[in-house]
């Protein structure tokens, strides 16, 4: 049985046979392709062709989860019948909530379909291989990095009646460049179509950032203004919408603990989630609940508006369910920051004396709850003078408190663009921000 | 035939000069208890065919989850031809080492399978651990957030590859985590992580004595926030326990001394390595240091017998008294480097590609008690326990924020100290160290790498070790 819809029918009505409460399942079937290179070589390509369903089962209360690839009837049923068997000895779920009640219209999102994407072969190569030689011929020395390329299609079927399906493309181009060991730049371009994807652009900007990070000089710890690029800023919006979730507020993991409507940022900052973004990585017209999906003003002007809710999230917190299920823990779809008024050179123009940052690493906090961390800065790290990027700098250290960082930004670049990278370790599909300009930003160096 | 063996044969073939394919499964369950209230339970069960081919040098790799003959061989023909496209854009072809063959079978039998113990006992035991830890007479402060995570997973796979060798495997592994939060009024809050984890049956959840070790460390929180205050300015002698050293040398030892990272083949993600070929021989710590990696380690979380390569497991001596000693490798960069594979091949799951992976990396323990590392030190800090840390992608510039740490002064542990910080250089650590005691513990962990990720199993660990003349870092 590999028909998605089929699996996830089925599902439904076995589970209702077995006497469930309520049931939803979610069948995808996805085909991902990867190109890696490294030292401006191939280093594999890969190809993974999936299908998997994934069935959340409810039963006097109580809630339980599986995720299987065997889908024949057997093995479902089979999976269907130990949950309920754990389900028999659970205790109940205190913050328990219903399954939305369907049906529900669904409107399209727009842009989110590239049948290019899909039937993309060989030609993945090629894409590599334009990104290396623009590297290459931007001053760097070594590039290293991946394309990858999905086409997955997605079916949810509930007892609610709730049925929708959805299908989405994907692409993802990362390049990192390296003019020697210690000097290093990297670029991104990705989205949803191939007319999104321009390897040439963020291979050039790898290799002149790479170039620009030849002979650093050891940097001194200290405050400084910052401005940090499309890669870095997307590093921090990803945390902060991992943090908006309600499960990881519920448990402590989150800096934004019993702060709804309190100021976290400066009026600079207004945030916001949109499933319905056109040509958003992260895109869809439904939640895993089956509610259909929206915006979700999550900071707006520095003010603490929302946390990002399931059904039982919600319940717990007396709301409503901002549409961002997931079965076990909401999560942000795409998070956007708006672009503010002055031009990109405007916004390190302003900057008297500063460091500029391309892309943040390793953070990783002391307390979520308090927000203190700390995070590797690379792949272009410049002092500013004047307006201007002068010289490259090693050897700093991030070393901040979140809402610090948040409450600091003081200005935003116009042109707001989608970034998705593998240092967005919280796993916000994409975050679509400016460049970001900070002031009084902490910086450590190692002691010995 | 079976399936693996089946696309070993398609790709032989098609032109593929090597193949290897792994069927496997891995079967988890999973319960959370968070603040007490049981959130979810539920399982993970996957299985599924990766097939790795080299075909004129060009390395290509596919899976598949639905088993059936003609989408394996479809996948396998698109891998081979990806594989040769790749060649195009590549200098000198993929070589692999020659190994040896093997047709051998290895399992960690559990003395308790995860199936048989009931759930209600499971759940009980969340249910108790959380009921005392949420006592503020049981542990001496308020803990307002709790989390606990049981992982309990099989893993079986069947390891084919076209030179003849044949290893099916089966492993049982059980994680166990928690986060707790500490408050007290106008200190705020103190978070700690606990992570036990063991390639071992139920049996292991029962040896760890977990409400006991909890216990201790949700009080340790709350110490912490009553009576911990500010650490020395000055330059000082410190202790690192146990813990810190196992993490600091998985970070500085262990991921620079990958392969594949000194190859450069990381360089986008996880990062390369301060370490070049050439520093083999070269002194990079103090003689009292050695660390090694051990897959073979029994009971270990990151236990193997052989690698996804179908490599017989060794241990591996990384650092040998300060000294650089051995790499990590592959088959794929130890033919780069003119040595045989050490068996370091692992891949998290069916459909990943095997890569240059650590198992047990710990320092090897020295001769001292803890009390003769400490009675000569006239001011310094014990950090027992750590809570923040990173390190950049050349392993060279590292953090560690303490979480449980002491002063020590005229030779006496003392009270307690706030979060100090450690910000060292690779070579300022092992170059600091004077002398190990004769303790050897390990924690669980997860380490990731790859793109897309990959989370793998291991242990890390070490003595305590006295480091010399450190100046505590931060802001």
């Amino acid at each position: 049985m590999t028909a998605i819809e089929d699996v996830s029918f089925f599902i439904v009505d076995a589970g209702l046979k077995l006497g469930v409460d309520e049931i939803a399942a979610i069948t995808a079937r996805g085909i991902s392709k990867q190109v890696r290179f490294a030292n401006n070589e191939v280093t594999v390509t890969q190809t993974w062709d999936e299908t998997s369903a994934g069935m959340l089962l409810k039963k006097d209360r109580r809630a339980l989860v599986a995720s299987v690839t065997d889908l024949s009837k057997e093995g479902l049923r089979k999976a269907l019948g130990d949950l309920l068997h754990m389900a028999r000895v659970m205790k109940p779920h205190e913050s328990y909530a219903p399954l939305p009640e369907g049906p529900f219209k669904y409107q399209p999102v727009q842009g989110l379909y590239d049948k290019r994407v899909s039937r993309l072969g060989d030609e993945g190569v090629d894409y590599v291989e334009a990104a290396i030689n623009s590297a290459l011929a931007s001053g760097g020395k070594r590039t290293a990095g991946t394309l990858l390329t999905r086409d997955t299609e997605y079916s949810l079927v509930t007892s609610k009646n709730v049925e929708a399906t959805h299908r989405k493309t994907a692409v993802n181009l990362v390049v990192r460049c390296l003019a020697n060991g210690e000097s290093s730049g990297m670029g991104v371009t990705c989205g949803t179509t191939l007319g999104d994807l321009n390897p040439e652009k963020a291979g050039e900007e790898a290799g002149r950032l790479a170039k620009m990070s030849l002979n650093p000089v050891a940097g001194k710890a200290g405050r400084y203004d910052v401005v940090l690029s499309r890669i870095a800023s997307a590093v921090i919006l990803d945390i902060v919408a991992g943090m908006d979730s309600a499960f990881y507020v519920d448990y402590g993991r989150s800096s934004l603990v019993d702060r709804l409507g309190e100021r976290i940022a400066s009026e600079n900052l207004s945030m916001y989630d949109d499933a319905r973004m056109e040509g958003g990585m992260g895109s869809t017209p439904f939640d895993d609940e089956g509610y259909p999906t929206g915006e979700t003003l999550i900071i707006e002007k520095g003010m603490l508006r929302s946390y990002l809710h399931n059904s039982f999230t919600a319940k717990k917190y007396q709301t409503r369910s901002t549409a961002n299920a997931g079965w076990i823990d909401p999560h942000a779809w795409n998070i956007i920051v708006d672009g503010g008024e002055p031009s990109e050179d405007e916004l390190l123009g302003d900057v008297k004396a500063g460091l500029y940052v391309n892309n943040l690493t390793y953070v990783r906090f002391q307390d979520y709850r308090q927000g203190d961390f700390s995070a590797v800065v690379r792949d272009g790290v410049f002092t500013i003078e004047k307006g201007e990027i002068t010289k490259a700098v090693k050897g700093l250290r991030l070393s901040e408190n979140l809402i610090h960082v948040l409450k600091n930004i003081i200005a935003l670049s116009r042109d707001a663009k989608q970034i998705s990278h593998w240092w967005m370790e919280w796993d916000t599909p994409s975050v679509k921000t400016p460049l970001l300009s900070l002031k009084n930003i902490g910086f450590t160096v190692p002691t010995k | 035939m079976d399936l693996a063996a089946f696309a070993v044969e398609c790709a032989s073939k098609l032109g593929a000069e090597y193949a290897e394919a792994r069927l496997q499964s891995d079967v988890g369950n999973v319960y959370l208890m968070k603040n007490g209230n049981p959130e979810v339970a539920g399982f993970v069960r996957e299985r599924g065919l990766g097939i790795r081919v080299l075909v004129n040098g060009g390395l290509g790799f596919a899976s598949v989850n639905l088993l059936n003959r003609r989408l394996v061989e479809k996948r396998v023909r698109e891998a081979v031809g990806m594989a040769r496209t790749s060649v195009r854009v590549m200098r000198k072809p993929i070589k692999l080492s020659y190994e040896k063959t093997f047709e051998d079978r290895w399992e960690v039998k559990p003395k308790v399978p995860f199936d048989d113990v009931p759930v209600e006992e499971k759940m009980s035991l969340f249910s108790d651990l959380d009921k005392t830890v949420s006592s503020p007479e049981e542990v001496g402060v308020s803990i307002p957030y709790r989390v606990f995570q049981l992982i309990e997973t099989t893993t079986e796979k069947h390891f084919v590859n076209s030179e003849g060798t044949i290893l099916p495997s089966k492993i049982p592994r059980i994680l166990f985590l928690g986060l707790l939060t500490g408050h007290e009024v106008n200190r705020g809050t103190e978070q700690d992580s606990i992570e036990k984890a063991e390639s071992r049956g139920w049996e292991a959840m029962k040896e760890w004595n977990l409400m006991d070790h909890v216990k201790e460390r949700a009080k340790i929180l709350g110490k912490i926030l009553k009576t911990a205050v500010e650490a020395p300015k000055e330059r000082m002698d410190l202790i690192l326990g146990n813990q810190v050293v196992g993490i600091m040398v998985h970070e500085s030892t262990g991921h620079p001394y990958e392969a594949d990272r000194i190859l450069g083949r990381e360089a986008a993600q996880a990062g390369e390595s301060f370490v070049a070929r050439d520093m083999l021989g070269k002194r990079i710590g103090a003689e009292v240091v050695s660390v090694v990696d051990d897959p073979t380690l029994k009971n270990s979380y990151g236990y193997y017998l052989y690698d996804d390569e179908g490599v017989p497991a060794r241990r591996r001596f990384l650092m040998k008294n300060g000294i650089i000693n051995e790499f990590l490798h592959n088959r794929e960069t130890a033919v780069e480097m003119e040595v045989a594979s050490n068996a370091s091949a692992r891949a998290s799951s069916f459909d990943r590609e095997p890569l240059v992976r650590m198992g047990n990396t710990f320092m090897l323990p020295g001769d001292y008690t803890f009390e003769e590392l400490v009675e000569n030190i006239q001011l310094g800090v014990y950090i027992k326990t750590f809570g923040e840390w990173n390190i950049d992608d050349r392993r060279y510039n590292m953090r560690f924020v303490g979480r449980e740490c002491y002063l020590i002064e005229k030779g006496d542990v003392r009270g307690m100290i706030h979060r100090p910080i450690l910000e060292l250089t690779t070579p300022g650590f092992y170059g600091s160290i004077d002398a190990l005691d004769r303790s050897l513990t390990f924690e669980g962990a997860t380490c990731g790498k790859g793109d897309p990720g990959q989370g793998m199993p291991v242990w890390h660990g070490g003595p305590n070790a006295r480091l010399r003349n450190i100046t505590l870092g931060g802001m």
